[in-house]
């Protein structure tokens, strides 16, 4: 986002404005207010006498509510600065603007003061692709209200626009003719609501405005474990981690009152399946409720059908779910779209990790026949080559995915050559996944449904998976899994980070891991920053591009996960220390991936431009980091703690872990030496 | 296509004595369609994969209003619910995940192909 921008969220509700608080979009134009993916205004501009205003400061308060500092006068001399203007502006349902004309002369002042409003009604698609629309406008004064209307066929939605203090309303706009006393000021409270028509929409009564999220913000992170530690800039990545992840909450019509992650902000705040269940893993120690409301939404929608054009098959967990007209008129998938073949086995693999954590085996009752519907996915529609490991092609060759693993960019599955692989692909990291799926879903059979015979199966097919896997998948004369294997079974034999994953996953042979942590450590692949995603020296390899050679900050916090769970407790810390490093230069903020240049050319990271800040699992990148750095691990109704931390962090505490064994604290001092040998 | 779809879907449903697809439901979804002048109702109350289908008037935790014709659509897969949910050609109250659990009981669009097909 440019840095002119400003923006406030709540929920899938953002407003995108410039920094005097004015909208003023172009079809193309990404600045508005958005809810549920379609753009409710437009325009939204304030004028004092005709006249624009000029900012003199911007406060973001909260992610939630900013303030606008404005003289009138637009030019870089204030022509009359005896009269201030503020812009508060909390976003809710809608937001409200709270508007105060300050007078400081010791006269008396007669103004005119307008808000010129309108709306678009673009779907989020739209904004980016810039197409035309089929309904009809309206806008219309009515009851001391502005209704801005925007209708085709049965879809509707509607703005409404009302202001505490008498107005002339008109089509455009609200006129305030106001006087101010001398030394006195003049106040309004506007309110935009953004009206859909639909579901419980008789949405006549706007839910009454949240004074508490400010102290709902204070709670979610007085819940979470405190951090104490001797690294300032630890502390300071963790707490922006949590503000971040308050901010990222999401919640569906069906669950009030509950949330999970969305996957980035302010463009993908929607369920991601893929996104939200890792940034639950992540979170999974310091906020488990996630992980909860992850499982169950996710599960809710989990697919029913074969449906070629939403890529949805039976037991399939959903990749994006989308609210805008496109989605609501079928010409886009999202309502919602399943493209997605890691997702999957990643929902049982989340399942049986918050089991482990919080006990909590009601929830895992509750929703064994989405996980048994999860675990015959992987088998009966997954294995589209008949040949027992998963793999993925689409079938809405139209607005489906391409790519439907986490590395989703066209060049991001090559051989050494650069070359690139036809379809069905069966990436590496995808048999990893199923494996692991398999086993955790062995243990829930035996453990919570009671049903030793699935246990006993998903077991012999785990074992039968690695056994495979580790002969067609390992690279013999380099050392490393291939990325993929080809239609024709052939390995796509570049050395990725994917190897990463496969570690975590368990699927890796003991006997072969020291070779590939060797490859996730040594120069090829480690930049001292982090992981690169391709190895330096391959084909497509370049230190910016988006999934060939930048770090991923989530990438590399599974990756820590996974060397732990092999035992290189000091390459963890090692990878910990690097994208913790990485951190302080972004003010604790990671971005979603950053260049893949050594560390000792550029000294600083170089970040990859995205539009999503923060993006939801480089925010739990560092609560994962945590964890593998103490070596938490649920072990019956105790928690292991192994800690393994890099020297510079000196001492640390993490106390008031929750889970199934209450609360506990865990603590480490620094003695892994990181410094590259 | 069945001269009813709408009745033939309610009358396949009242067969079926456990629906695994509704397992983690629970309650009662009436069903408005309105049919040229008049509107049918159909209830339909779901406990713990039972399912039971009546037009006995009853109260409903959910209720969805459409089209038959709407209903039509989607007993036949032509219609996507939750697509029809989003552009408001399905309205209605209360409790919206007894719609999300029973609208995967609605088939598959009719091109659909079975995944394995595609080797």
């Amino acid at each position: 986002m440019s840095g002119d921008l400003v923006q406030i969220l709540e929920g899938n509700t953002f407003v995108v404005s410039d920094r005097n608080g004015d909208i003023e979009a172009s079809p193309t134009d990404a600045t508005g207010l958005f809810s549920f993916d379609t753009r409710f205004l437009s325009k939204w501009v304030l004028t004092i006498d005709g006249e624009r205003l000029n900012a003199l400061s911007t406060d973001d308060l909260q992610y939630f509510e900013t303030r606008f500092f404005l003289v009138p006068g637009t030019g870089t001399v204030y022509i009359d600065a005896k009269l201030s203007v503020i812009r508060q502006r909390v976003v809710g349902q809608g937001f409200s603007e709270q508007l105060a004309i300050l007078n400081h002369d010791d006269k008396a002042v007669a103004l005119e003061v307008r808000l010129e409003a309108a709306s678009d009604f673009a779907d989020l698609f739209e904004v980016k692709d810039a197409l035309k629309k089929k309904g009809t406008y309206s806008s219309r004064a009515e009851r001391g209200r502005l209704v801005l209307g925007y209708k085709r066929e049965t879809f509707e939605r509607e703005t409404w626009i009302t202001a505490s203090a008498p107005a002339k309303i008109d089509p455009n706009g609200l006129t305030f003719k106001v006087r101010v006393p001398a030394h006195g000021q003049w106040t309004t409270d506007l309110q935009v609501t953004t009206a859909n028509a639909g579901w419980g929409a008789n949405n006549a009564a706007p839910q009454k405005r949240r004074p508490s999220m400010a102290r709902g913000l204070d709670k979610w992170i007085q819940k979470a474990p405190r951090l104490e530690c001797d690294s300032d800039s630890l502390r300071a990545t963790y707490h922006r981690s949590l503000v971040d992840l308050a901010a990222l909450r999401f919640s569906t019509r069906t669950m009030p009152g509950r949330s999970l992650p969305a996957a980035g902000l302010p463009w993908f705040m929607t369920m991601f399946g893929r996104d939200s269940i890792f940034t639950s893993l992540q979170a999974l120690p310091f906020t488990p409720e996630l992980a909860a409301t992850t499982l169950l939404a996710l599960g809710e929608r989990q697919g029913s059908r074969v449906d070629d054009f939403r890529d949805e098959d039976p037991g399939r967990i959903l990749h994006e779910l989308r609210y805008g007209e496109l989605t609501a008129f079928e010409e886009r998938p999202h309502s919602p779209y399943y493209g997605c073949a890691d997702a999957t086995p990643l929902y049982v693999v989340l399942l049986d990790e918050y089991e482990r954590w919080t006990g909590d085996t009601k929830l895992v009752r509750g929703l064994e026949q989405e996980a048994r519907a999860a675990l015959n996915w992987i088998d009966e529609y997954a294995d589209l080559q008949g040949n027992g490991y998963v793999s993925y092609r689409r079938r809405n060759e139209q607005t489906g995915l391409e790519n439907q693993c986490w590395k989703d960019s066209w060049d991001s599955i090559s051989y050494r050559d650069g070359t690139l692989p036809g379809f069905p692909r069966a990436t590496c990291e995808l048999q990893g996944y199923a494996y692991d799926a398999k086993v955790r879903g062995a243990r829930l059979a035996r453990k919570v449904w009671h049903d030793p015979e699935l246990a006993d199966r998903l077991e012999a097919e785990a074992a039968d998976l690695k056994r495979r896997f580790n002969r067609d998948f390992w690279v013999e004369d380099e050392g490393y899994f291939a990325i993929a294997l080809d239609v024709d079974g052939r390995q796509v034999d570049a050395l990725t980070s994917n190897n990463g994953h496969l570690l975590w996953s368990g699927i890796v042979d003991k006997s072969k891991a020291k070779a590939v942590a060797s490859h996730l450590l040594g120069k090829r692949l480690y930049s001292g920053w982090g992981v690169r995603t391709l190895a330096e020296g391959e084909g497509r390899y370049n230190p910016i591009g988006y999934h060939v050679g930048t770090v991923w900050p989530f990438d590399n916090s599974f990756i820590a996960w996974g060397l732990r769970r092999y035992g290189f407790k000091e390459e963890a810390a090692r990878l910990a220390s690097g994208i913790l490093d990485a951190a302080q230069f972004f003010d604790g903020r990671l971005p979603e991936a950053f260049g893949g240049y050594p560390r000792e050319m550029t000294r600083y990271p170089v970040q990859y431009p995205t539009a999503c800040s923060p993006q939801a699992w480089s925010t739990g990148a560092p609560l994962l980091l945590l964890r593998t750095m103490l070596g938490l691990e649920p072990h019956g109704d105790h928690l292991i703690v192994d800690p393994a931390l890099p020297r510079g962090i000196g001492h640390l505490e993490l106390l008031d872990i929750p889970g199934r064994w209450g609360r506990i604290d865990a603590f480490g001092r620094g003695r892994v030496d990181v410094e590259r040998k | 296509m069945a001269a009813d779809p709408t009745g033939t879907f309610f009358e396949a449903l009242a067969k079926r004595a456990h629906e695994p697809l509704l397992q983690g439901a629970s309650g009662t979804l009436r069903w408005d369609l309105r049919n040229g002048r008049r509107t049918d109702h159909w209830y339909v109350t779901i406990a713990k994969g039972g399912v039971e289908v009546s037009r006995a008037n009853a109260p409903a935790d959910a209720v969805v209003r459409a089209d038959k014709a709407l209903f039509d659509g989607l007993a036949t897969g032509r219609v996507n619910a939750m697509a029809a949910l989003l552009r408001g050609a399905m309205e209605g109250d209360g409790d919206l995940g007894l719609v999300m659990s029973f609208q995967r009981l609605f088939p598959a669009p009719p091109r659909s192909v079975y995944a394995r097909r595609i080797r």
